[in-house]
């Protein structure tokens, strides 16, 4: 129950950040106005707004046409399949553990579990090839710090979205390897039950990182090229 | 003395006689009576008991005197011991006590003739019948399973119950008070094979007393009258058969003061226990047994399966605290006791009781904890090599011992089945496959008692007899090294001690061979009748001799349809007036050369198709029932009673006669296994199941999951439930299939995984370095 509670929160956290990031980054009413109270009612109603405008225009024809336009498509066939397989099994992962952890009082078992497992598989090969070959990509470079008060102004820290995505990707890196882990340890003859059952918690914990950690870089990434676009 | 003074004496008499009175009360009062005073005043050992008996009319015992009655726990261990207290247990209360959610071992009544194995308990579990429901009374009851019971319970009938039966002999036999002895005689006297002894000969007043070595019973109730009764005395006129019960103290064992001595534990000893509830593999060698792994530690039964006066034995199963309300039972479970986790799993329980160790469990996966109780993979048989066929003290009626040999290797009980508890926890169970004959109205199936099915179906049931008769009047005239047979196809009959007959195979012969009565001599088996010429010269005088005493001794069975006869060739003999005759046999009789009957002009056979066809089918089976017995008998039984069907219930299948006459056979939820938790015998750690990997589970070919039971039952027959050991557990054994398969690539998924992990792992870690590096300054540039 509480990890269910958690996940929520969380998600929903989430969610409600890059929404506010792109009410903040996009919208001239997010700066008409200095008090924040005023600023979050304009925020809500764009928001939901938005909702109900994308809810009308959400069908399923529109999904495909969405997913046939991503530029997944147009990579050379390896780094395609790469990502086909990756996003795939990513997705899979999160909706089998997280549908059987709320749901499900049982847990995750049966036929899903054998396709968790071998899904959690893939995942883990297709991160490794992804951290080895397009990890330089995100490495981040930031300036040297310098011992002062203003390293603790989030003004100054020098937060962007570009920084926050390649802390995302290493996020969801960590947490991918946190999952290879908490899965692998409890097969192997080392841990007891003590230690079986704090690998459970940490590989469902590590799951919503992961969750949280691609959510920021997909928003940011989609939000990305739809200003590119535009 | 003056009035006034006899008024004063009277006065001061009446107040002594108050005063000894209360004083009397207030210095001695009975412990039975008081219910403040405690079981137990705290010192650990057991007191020395050296106490007066007293018979069951509360009247001190002399072993000296003349017919002493034996004595009554109720009122030699009744003042101290709170008896009614005492009888309320879990051992005294077979058919009356309440429903326990978690079922034990059913009293089986088995009974080979009419094909029966019936589960009954009072308790309701799930397959049993109520006692009381199949028309079995408490003096039934106590008949058939008395000889593995405490005592108590039906074996001590109320007065109301007494009264309903008259039928019953309770008057001559008395009651079967609980027998405190059973379980905590410390002595080596104590004799659990006499207390069944003296059950089954009807001496239940005298049971206790003889299986305890308190005295020597002789006599057996069950040959007297039913209006004999205990104050009548012996039996003047009969010093041989019905003689009436009576007991002869061991007189050593008494001081001048006529009290007892007693041997006791206050914590019975495991053979105590397991006079009733050993089981063991069914071909087992005694040597190669191995005992329980908390009894080899030094542990007693007792100390887990503890109890307060009330005998409410602790049984040790998760649930049993919320479910009796006793507290004490969470500390002696599996998981109490060794993990400290009550049924929830929560940590609430104190481990460690007794010295119990904390396993380790490395690298089991949550999941099993969740979903096995522990004795899964820690007690019973190993799965390995499938279903392991038992045998139990009370199924099989095991620890009787004598010249007769008393325990039986009908019902089969098999171990270990797994499948969900009421908990929707996976556990051992035992299984056996009911058998017995119903009848059914409606949905419903009501058993019926064997007595019935055997008055209604006549000879169906007795093959063999005449067989036997035939066997046994042969016998008495053949010399001694010769022994008469039957011959039938590959299967050998020939008579045995109990006046029946045992199968032997016939080495060498033929399964269509024919069908022959015969002398075995030595390893020689000649035909009864030999074939010669009778109208030869040179024939043998002696042949004919004998067959004069073959005739003598045909014409001492019971109910021959007629005269014994034998033909031979064209020449039949037979006796008139004690003198052999030969005259021309009837041409039809002339190819059947051999002994028979005379029945009506005409040839009849020893022993009639039917039973020849019968008892050879079932030669070195354990079955009892052919297919044709049932289905004759279900026609017997279909002409005592127009308004209801008559099924028999044999190897998981429901049979009938279907609308042409023929046996029809078909599942039903009757004719399901009846299964109860097992948790006895553990085995080391290291012969726990998972001690080898995963794969002692989850592989493609797995006892556990995959292993087949093949139902049993007493009808010899093709037609029986098969089941996989997965069904059992409500898991698809496809899946069960695919996930086993999948172990067969785990150890390269492993590697896979810890390769990722690490490569993963240090890359991160590496660019975690480069950018606490450039934040801390230290590199300047990519």
């Amino acid at each position: 129950m509480l990890f269910t509670i958690i996940s929520v929160l969380a998600l929903a956290g989430t969610f409600l950040g890059l929404s506010l990031h792109r009410f903040w980054t996009t919208r001239e009413e997010a700066r008409s106005n200095i008090i924040y109270a005023e600023v979050f009612k304009k925020y809500l109603a764009w928001l939901s707004l938005r909702t109900i405008k994308m809810s009308r225009k959400a069908s399923p024809r529109a999904w495909w046409e969405h997913l046939k336009a991503l530029p997944l498509w147009r990579l050379p066939d390896l780094e395609k399949w790469l990502y086909v397989v990756f996003y795939g099994s990513f997705l899979y992962l999160a909706a089998s553990g997280f549908f059987f952890a709320v749901f499900i009082p049982r847990g995750l078992f049966g036929y899903p579990l054998i396709g968790h497992v071998t899904a959690g598989g893939l995942f883990a090969g297709c991160l490794t090839l992804i951290v080895v070959f397009k990890g330089r990509n995100f490495i981040s470079v930031p300036k040297p710090a310098s011992l002062s008060l203003a390293l603790l102004d989030p003004r100054k820290m020098g937060i962007t979205a570009a920084r926050v995505k390649i802390a995302a990707f290493w996020l969801f890196a960590a947490a991918g390897f946190l999952l290879t882990l908490s899965a692998l340890l409890p097969m192997m003859p080392l841990l007891r039950t003590a230690g079986q059952n704090l690998m459970f918690e940490f590989h469902r914990y590590s799951a919503l990182l992961a969750v949280m950690a691609a959510m920021v870089f997909v928003g940011l990434e989609l939000f990305e090229s739809g200003q590119r676009l535009s | 003395m003056s009035r006034a003074e006899r008024a004063a004496v009277g006065t001061l008499g009446v107040v002594l006689a108050a005063v000894f009175v209360a004083a009397a009360n207030v210095s001695a009062p009975s412990a039975a009576q008081d219910p403040k005073r405690p079981d137990w005043d705290g010192n650990r050992t057991t007191p020395a008991h050296l106490i007066p008996l007293r018979d069951e009319n509360d009247e001190l015992i002399v072993p000296t005197e003349t017919g002493p009655l034996p004595y009554s726990a109720r009122f030699t261990c009744g003042p101290c011991h709170d008896y009614e207290r005492v009888r309320g247990g879990w051992h005294f209360a077979a058919m009356t006590a309440v429903k326990s959610v978690r079922a034990g071992e059913p009293w089986l009544q088995v009974h080979p003739k009419t094909g029966t194995v019936l589960p009954l308990s009072g308790r309701g579990w799930p397959g049993t019948y109520d006692p009381k429901a199949v028309g079995l009374t408490a003096w039934d009851f106590t008949l058939l399973f008395g000889r593995h019971m405490a005592g108590g319970g039906p074996a001590e009938p109320s007065d109301e119950e007494v009264l309903a039966h008259p039928e019953a002999r309770w008057n001559v036999s008395g009651k079967a008070e609980v027998n405190c002895l059973a379980c905590h005689n410390r002595s080596g006297r104590q004799d659990h094979g006499e207390w069944a002894k003296q059950v089954l000969r009807e001496n239940l007043r005298w049971a206790a007393t003889a299986a305890g070595g308190v005295g020597e019973v002789g006599g057996m109730a069950s040959r007297l009258k039913g209006t004999w009764d205990v104050y009548d005395g012996p039996n003047l006129d009969d010093h041989e058969w019905a003689v009436v019960p009576f007991v002869k103290y061991r007189t050593a064992d008494f001081d001048s003061k006529h009290r007892y001595f007693f041997d006791l534990d206050h914590k019975p000893a495991d053979d105590r226990c397991l006079a009733c509830h050993s089981v063991s593999p069914k071909d087992e060698d005694q040597w190669n047994a191995d005992a329980d792994v908390h009894s080899t530690a030094g542990l007693k039964c007792a100390d887990c399966h503890r109890n307060d006066l009330g005998h409410g034995m602790v049984r040790g199963y998760e649930g049993e605290a919320a479910e009796t309300g006793n507290r004490t039972a969470a500390s002696f479970t599996c998981r109490g006791c060794h993990l400290g986790e009550n049924a929830s799993g929560k940590k609430t329980v104190l481990p460690g009781r007794l010295g119990a160790p904390r396993p380790k469990h490395s690298g089991i996966p949550l999941a099993h904890f969740k979903r096995l109780s522990c004795p899964v993979c820690h007690s019973g048989p190993m799965p390995r090599e499938g279903f392991t066929r038992v045998r139990t003290s009370r199924a099989n009626r095991l620890a009787i011992y004598g010249v007769a040999t008393w325990s039986t290797d009908a019902p089969a009980v098999i171990e270990p089945v797994y499948k969900k508890d009421e908990r929707r926890r996976i556990g051992p169970h035992r299984l056996v496959w009911p058998a017995f004959w119903a009848k059914r109205t409606g949905g419903e199936i009501v058993p019926i008692l064997p007595a019935i099915v055997e008055a209604a179906a006549g000879d169906i049931l007795k093959p063999e007899a005449k067989i036997a008769q035939t066997l046994i009047a042969l016998d008495q005239v053949l010399a001694e090294d010769e022994i008469p047979v039957l011959v039938s196809g590959k299967s050998v009959f020939a008579p045995n001690v109990d006046g029946g007959i045992d199968a032997a195979e016939s080495p060498g012969a033929k399964a269509d061979g024919q069908v022959f009565w015969g002398v075995r001599k030595g390893a020689d088996i000649l035909p009864l009748v030999p074939d010669f010429d009778p109208a030869a010269a040179d024939k043998d005088p002696a042949v004919e001799t004998r067959f004069q005493e073959f005739l003598q001794a045909l014409g001492t069975v019971d109910g021959a349809p007629g005269p014994p006869v034998i033909v031979v060739r064209k020449t039949l003999y037979r006796l008139v007036d004690g003198v052999l005759e030969t005259s021309e046999a009837h041409g039809e009789w002339a190819g059947a050369a051999g002994p028979g009957w005379l029945a009506a002009g005409k040839l009849l056979p020893l022993a009639p198709e039917f039973d020849l066809r019968t008892v050879a089918a079932k030669a070195g089976a354990e079955q009892t029932l052919t297919e044709e017995q049932v289905a004759l008998v279900l026609g017997a039984l279909a002409k005592t009673s127009k308004d209801a069907e008559f099924v028999y219930i044999s190897g998981g299948r429901l049979f009938r006669l279907d609308e042409r006459g023929k046996l029809a056979a078909k599942k039903d939820p009757a004719a399901g296994p009846v299964t109860w938790p097992l948790a006895h015998d553990v085995r080391p750690a290291q012969q726990s199941l998972g001690r080898n990997g995963c794969t002692d589970c989850h592989s493609a070919g797995s006892g556990f999951f995959f292993a087949q039971l093949k139902a049993s039952g007493p009808l010899l027959t093709n037609r029986l439930e098969k089941r996989s050991a997965s069904s059992f557990m409500g898991l698809g054994g496809l899946f069960q299939h695919v996930f086993g398969l999948s172990f067969i690539a785990r150890p390269v998924f492993k590697v896979a995984l810890a390769v990722c992990a690490l490569v993963i792992g240090a890359l991160v870690f590496l660019a975690g370095l480069v950018a606490l590096g450039r934040l801390a300054g230290f590199f300047e540039k990519r």
